[in-house]
């Protein structure tokens, strides 16, 4: 008995130290700059927003056989539009008021967790970030909640942007070096727009870095709404970030000029939230094309010189490229229809046309509200040196008149036709290597790329799909049943490689037999 | 007074002026013939709502459906304006706003709602208060398009360029397809469907690698299946990998012509079609 008794204690000792090693151990700083393959601990997996994996299990000569894993229904309307994180085995995901915690093995649920009705705006929401073993969940009301991931019990909710003046919040945090960064939105009013640094243990805020002058201003826009997670570069200590379109809205009249800092891309220093350098994508907006779309960061020639750059594909059209040591332009060019500028200056920033602004008799303007792009995540594929966006040519009426008032919207606008093209772009040129149609009004599925030379993304009409990244070509596919809105993710467990992948209320895993 | 009636749960009263003088505003100059989204024969009636009942679906709202359609329903970004929407107006208590909260409208992107029946009852009511507000507002401070707003044009302009840069004859013809486009079309509806008529119906031939080949409508395609509608009425589709397939989409000349319009040439257009009563 008693040796059965020690043995067991031992065993169970054993046990329990094994598991503190390989379980429950959250997220530090060196998981967020080195993801494992068995991880993917942010919004974009790692700081670079490349969202292009070292894996190459699935390769392009198998990936015909890719199989269903697991599928877990929320049970929900609302639609998945949210990066799922995984660490220690376990997959985070949200809908609005909704985040789940779900097996990754299985795909069964571990727990979930529903926040208070409230009066926030519901329209979407894109993940949960992790640092320790604590979740960080923006509310649509404005709210950050602090979650244990054990088990989904709240540590402490903090406000951090007020719904009664009508901002909202959706976007998943990005942890940086002890700092929960947090975005707002909030365009239906005249609102001013920021980034603000919470502290992870507390709640507490750090600092706060404003996007436009206080509302009311006189002769100043309002807006440059922070709606999406930012990257970061541990080297040269910044954080890069888009912010969103001035408001009012469709009217410019009363915010003359640039409109700093709206539909711009900013790099801070995330100690202090210090402005170091900014580059405006879209001067003077009057179409709604938020700058918020993922920069992401890539190292590498351009033109024979080694840079650290800085790419984004933005929702007004452009491509630009810019060295993200100082935030000088190297390339920009349209990736598809665009008919509202007069080109582009000195400098790389694309002249709006004033005869392009929204008037009382209409203007045709390509592209729509939504943008050339949006949202969904890019990638960018190392192996080909080739940007990859789910693109959305596309064509549009634009109205304002003087009954249409300066606030919120002030003005109407009406898509008339687009489509989904992926493209893959050149970063160099700005020119397309290759394209693949994705069908009729545009996905909304994002981008992931392998280094085994796989992308992966979704057609307009609910397909994913798997392409050979040198080319463009389709190599597998599944119907899913419902449109897609959210970017693919991967890593490997158990030394098997697994794609997530989400459309309608559904959350897919995919993996070879 | 004596058709204000206060025997009703909540007051009820007739509104016919005040219709009557937005349709004029919204009926294009200089022969307003046209239909307007109010019918202006018929006495309207205005229903007012529990104002409690307002504030849950205002709440509602704002969580649901402001992002697209503006927090007054005004109109936002992607969503148009509830205030002026025909099938607001046509609205009776919910049987048609209940069913586009249910049902949504996938073809235009916008998605259905789990909500009870007393959820729906209040955004009903929201809805209902905020296009009553709008009507007795007048149409200052609303955001939107009139049929007014869109006489900018030169109909002999637009008549010229139709027959000639737009070749918009090639396919259409003034005393054919398009005789009375201006009676069933109006306003925004005309010019949207003359940019592009979204429920143009393209054809497709699909030859099988053994057996014939067959014509009919198109109604799904994506990289990997073709589906037509035959001339029976019968749904039918393939494999794309197993037939060759053709689609006949004239529709796409109005994309062509996206990239070659000048703003005003479309309003010209407008101008022109405007006069094809």
């Amino acid at each position: 008995m008693n040796f059965l008794r020690t043995a067991f204690f031992l065993a169970a000792s054993a046990l329990i130290a094994h598991s503190g090693v390989m379980l429950a151990q959250g997220v530090d700083d060196q998981m967020l700059l080195h993801p494992p393959a068995d991880s993917w601990p942010g919004y974009h997996g790692d700081y670079s927003g490349r969202r292009h994996s070292s894996l190459i299990q699935i390769t392009p000569q198998n990936v015909k056989n890719l199989a269903l894993a697991w599928a877990f229904q929320t049970q929900q309307f609302a639609s998945i539009k949210s990066s799922p994180l995984l660490v220690d085995g376990i997959l985070y995901f949200t809908v609005p008021d909704n985040i789940w915690a779900v097996d990754a093995r299985s795909g069964h649920q571990i727990w979930h967790y529903l926040y208070p009705p409230n009066k926030g705006d519901h329209i979407g929401h894109r993940g949960v970030a992790m640092y320790k073993s604590y979740l960080f969940f923006l509310s649509p009301d404005g709210h950050l909640v602090s979650l244990n991931c054990k088990d989904g019990t709240v540590r402490w909710i903090v406000e951090v942007a007020d719904v009664n003046k009508g901002y909202w919040t959706t976007m998943a945090p990005l942890v940086v070096k002890g700092h929960v960064l947090v975005g707002v939105s909030g365009d239906l009013d005249n609102l001013t727009g920021y980034i603000r640094s919470v502290d992870p243990e507390t709640g507490a805020m750090q600092w706060q870095w404003d996007s436009t002058p206080p509302a009311g201003t006189p002769g100043q826009t309002t807006g440059g709404m922070t709606w999406m997670t930012g990257t970061y570069d541990p080297d040269l200590n910044l954080v890069y970030w888009g912010t969103g379109n001035p408001t009012p809205v469709l009217k410019g009249g009363t915010r003359p000029g640039d409109d700093l800092y709206t539909c711009t891309i900013v790099a801070l220093n995330p100690d202090t939230g210090k402005l170091v350098w900014f580059f405006q994508v879209s001067p003077h907006d009057t179409h709604d094309w938020d700058a918020v779309e993922t920069p992401v960061l890539v190292d590498g020639p351009f033109h024979g010189t080694p840079k650290k750059m800085l790419m984004q594909t933005s929702r007004n059209g452009y491509f630009f490229v810019l060295d993200r040591t100082n935030g000088k332009n190297l390339l920009t060019a349209p990736f598809g229809p665009v008919n509202w500028s007069l080109g582009v200056d000195k400098q790389g920033h694309p002249i709006p046309n004033p005869d392009k602004e929204p008037a009382p008799d209409g203007r045709l303007i390509a592209p729509d509200e939504g943008g050339l792009t949006n949202f969904r995540a890019p990638s960018f594929d190392t192996k080909n040196g080739l940007f990859i966006v789910d693109a959305h040519p596309s064509w549009s009426i634009y109205f304002a008149k003087p009954a249409d008032g300066e606030y919120g919207w002030a003005g109407a606008d009406y898509g008339v036709w687009g489509k989904g093209v992926l493209e893959a772009i050149d970063y160099q040129t700005g020119t397309l290597r290759w394209s693949h149609e994705l069908g009729p009004e545009g996905s909304g599925a994002g981008v992931l790329t392998t280094d085994s030379g796989l992308t992966f993304t979704g057609d307009a009409l609910g397909n994913f799909l798997a392409l050979d990244s040198s080319n463009g070509k389709t190599l597998w596919h599944a119907g899913s049943g419902s449109h897609i809105n959210s970017s693919p993710i991967t890593y490997q467990l158990d030394g098997r490689q697994y794609l997530v992948t989400s459309s309608g209320g559904v959350l897919f895993a995919w993996a070879l037999p | 007074m004596n058709f204000l009636r206060s025997d009703l749960h909540w007051n009820v009263w007739l509104a016919a002026p005040l219709l009557l003088s937005l349709a004029a505003a919204q009926t294009p100059p200089p022969s307003g013939q046209a239909e307007t989204a109010v019918k202006q024969s018929a006495p309207v009636v205005v229903k007012s709502y529990p104002p409690e009942l307002v504030r849950s679906g205002r709440d509602l709202f704002r969580q649901d459906c402001s992002f697209c359609h503006g927090r007054d329903a005004g109109g936002g970004e992607s969503g148009p304006d509830l205030t002026r929407s025909k099938l607001v107006t046509e609205d009776v208590d919910g049987d048609k706003i209940g069913e586009v909260v249910r049902n949504g409208r996938p073809d235009k992107g916008m998605p259905r709602f789990d909500r009870s029946d007393q959820q729906i009852a209040s955004l009903v009511a929201f809805i209902h208060t905020q296009q009553n507000r709008a009507l007795t507002r007048g149409i200052g401070g609303r955001k939107g398009v009139d049929a007014a707003d869109l006489q900018t044009g030169n109909a002999a302009a637009g008549k010229q360029y139709f027959e000639g840069a737009g070749g918009c004859a090639t396919c259409h013809s003034p005393t054919g397809d398009l005789s009375g486009i201006a009676s069933r079309y109006q306003g925004l509806q005309l010019e949207e469907q003359m940019l592009y008529p979204e429920h143009a119906k393209s054809r497709v031939t699909v030859t099988p690698a053994s057996g014939q080949a067959i014509t009919g409508t198109l109604a799904y395609l994506d990289e990997f299946t073709v589906g037509l509608i035959d001339s029976t009425g019968s749904y039918r589709s393939w494999r794309t990998v197993d037939v060759h397939y053709k689609v006949d989409a004239p529709v796409n000349a109005h994309v062509e012509l996206f990239s070659k319009y000048t703003d005003a040439d479309i309003h010209n257009l407008m101008a022109y079609l405007q006069t094809l009563r």
